[in-house]
């Protein structure tokens, strides 16, 4: 009898006990994984449903993908209809009410910032365009940095306790950051203005920022394989309208833009896109490091 | 190995799809491999997609309802062309059956190249995620299924071909949506496979067959972290296999 009171005693303290003082952070793609654990540091664990290799307008349903929303304080996803395919599933089989749309869990990046090629009206004729925007904000690092400021103030809101490390890390990674982004702003001088193919619209940012010019895209419209027709068009435009590389992202199939550069002579490039994407992108700071890298190497 | 994946409440609902799954289309599958027309099950699911994209094309807004019926009503004319054929030409009936595959899946593609967004309609319909379910969008399947049941007991003695045709559409165009084009196809055909050599009460050991390599699958699934239904179809695989070694063994023995 007296062991079972001690055990039941003990059971009950331990319950008290905060038993995780970490939140845990569920993260859509690896780029927020990755600003997560800059800016929450060992306050924060972290889990990533996609990697570098996966496109992550589909994913296939894991168990262990409900079990994790299903513990997270904090859901960061990209929003702007970029995982509509499968995240409100998850969120309903979850049943998660704290990372619920509406809810202080439920981070979505895209909330936060300009977003480029917003339309007005949504034609179906147009192919899998995002109403509310193009969503690949990540590749912007002037973005990222809204993106940061306000995923460090809703750590703030969730846990109060440790706002004060929260803001620290802030100011660090934003000086850390800034100091990049000037250097990789000089860097990238030489790509002002070029002229580039994409494979499909998840470099507009990117281009954005550096001031290239996307003067054609593999896939005849978002979402949509390219087609014998679409490639012979774009060879005509090449010869017109000479561009410098043709950039895909590692998950994105290698064919069509290899295809298109043996038939024009132009570079096929492959960037990582996001944390992950190669060997040498550990983290953000590696992801452009490396971005910028191939880029410059690509128009020697 | 992740132990916390394997929770009831996750895996269960999943499951639950199993069996409906399983229920109908264990005595389906019997009938099927003795027909010889194993693909049957991927031309009706195709030109069930193929209805909804074309409903699509002509401006229908298909919301849930509507999808359904126009999913449905595809199946069914498609069991009754097939049903046809099969008076007409009932020793080319495989063949013939492969062709309106892929000549269905090939209209998917040449219709869908102006027009992704009834793509993911074709995606939701072909390749549904057994684990996305919840209890709640199981019970009009179960309804469903039921009837189906009902009816294909009534005519236990008598099932003339239109019958089977037109279960089968029903039931096929339902389970796709829930398990998926291949996970369809191996709860049909690996459990009939497996005890096709024992005629009488052999539905009992298919019953269990499938029942085995859903709970397995999904709890292989939760445990490695992979994607449920291929984890799933493997594991009807195996324990069917395993099945057939046993009963051989048996067989053996008995002699």
């Amino acid at each position: 009898m007296k062991t079972i009171k001690i055990i039941v005693s003990l059971g009950l303290f331990c319950a008290m006990l905060p038993v995780n003082a970490t939140l845990r952070v569920f993260a859509c793609e690896p780029e927020w994984a990755e600003l997560a654990r800059e800016l929450g540091a060992n306050h924060v664990s972290v889990y990533s449903a996609t990697t570098a290799h996966q496109d992550v307008h589909h994913i296939q349903a894991r168990p262990s993908l409900i079990a994790q929303v299903r513990k997270a304080d904090l859901l960061i996803c990209t929003g702007a209809e970029l995982e509509a395919g499968w995240l409100p599933l998850l969120l309903r089989r979850a049943a998660n009410g704290q990372v619920q749309a509406g809810q202080s869990g439920h981070f979505m990046a895209t909330e936060f910032v300009e977003k480029l090629d917003v339309r007005t009206t949504v034609d179906r004729s147009m192919g899998d365009v995002h109403a509310s925007g193009n969503p690949h904000i990540h590749l912007d690092p002037r973005r990222l940095t809204t993106v940061a400021k306000a995923l460090t103030a809703r750590l703030e809101t969730l846990d109060t306790a440790n706002a004060n490390f929260y803001q620290a890390q802030l100011e660090d990674f934003l000086q850390r950051w800034n100091e990049s982004l000037t250097q990789w702003e000089k860097q990238a001088a030489p790509l002002n203005g070029l002229a580039v193919v994409v494979h499909h619209q998840d470099w507009r940012y990117l281009l954005d920022w550096l001031s290239m010019r996307a003067v054609a895209t593999l896939e005849p419209r978002p979402g949509l394989p390219p087609n014998a027709g679409h490639l012979a068009e774009l060879k005509q435009t090449l010869t017109e309208q000479p561009a410098a590389m043709i950039l895909r992202t590692a998950y994105q199939e290698d064919r069509p833009s290899l295809w298109l550069s043996k038939q024009t002579g132009v570079a096929a490039v492959e960037l990582p896109y996001t944390v992950g994407g190669n060997a040498a992108v550990t983290d953000l700071f590696t992801l452009f490091d490396d971005t910028i890298r191939r880029l410059l190497e690509a128009t020697e | 190995m992740n132990w916390s994946a394997v929770d009831p409440s996750i895996l269960g609902p999943a499951f639950v799809a199993g069996l409906l799954v399983l229920a109908t289309h264990v005595p389906l599958g019997r009938q099927v491999l003795a027909r010889g027309i194993i693909f049957l099950d991927l031309a009706i699911a195709q030109i069930a997609g193929l209805g909804v994209i074309i409903a699509d094309r002509f401006g229908w807004e298909t919301s849930d309802w509507p999808l359904q019926l126009v999913a449905i009503s595809a199946a069914l004319l498609a069991a009754l062309l097939l049903y046809w054929t099969e008076k007409r030409w009932p020793r080319n009936q495989e063949a013939i059956i492969g062709t309106v595959f892929v000549l269905a899946a090939s209209s998917g593609i040449l219709l869908l190249s102006t027009n992704p967004h009834s793509g993911e309609r074709l995606t939701e319909l072909l390749a549904g995620q057994i684990l996305w379910i919840s209890y709640e969008q199981l019970l009009p399947t179960a309804v469903i299924y039921a009837m189906v049941l009902a009816v294909w007991a009534a005519t236990y003695r008598h099932r003339s071909s239109l019958v089977f045709y037109t279960l089968f559409a029903i039931t096929v165009t339902r389970s796709v949506q829930l398990a998926g084009v291949y996970l369809v196809f191996a709860s049909l055909i690996i459990p009939a496979l497996a005890t096709h050599r024992s005629t009488k009460g052999a539905l009992l050991p298919s019953y269990g067959i499938g029942i085995v390599g859903y709970g397995l699958g999904l709890i292989l699934s939760a445990l490695f972290d992979l994607p449920s239904g291929a984890m799933v179809v493997w594991m009807l695989a195996v324990v069917g296999t395993i099945w057939v070694g046993i009963s051989r063994t048996a067989r053996r023995k008995a002699t």
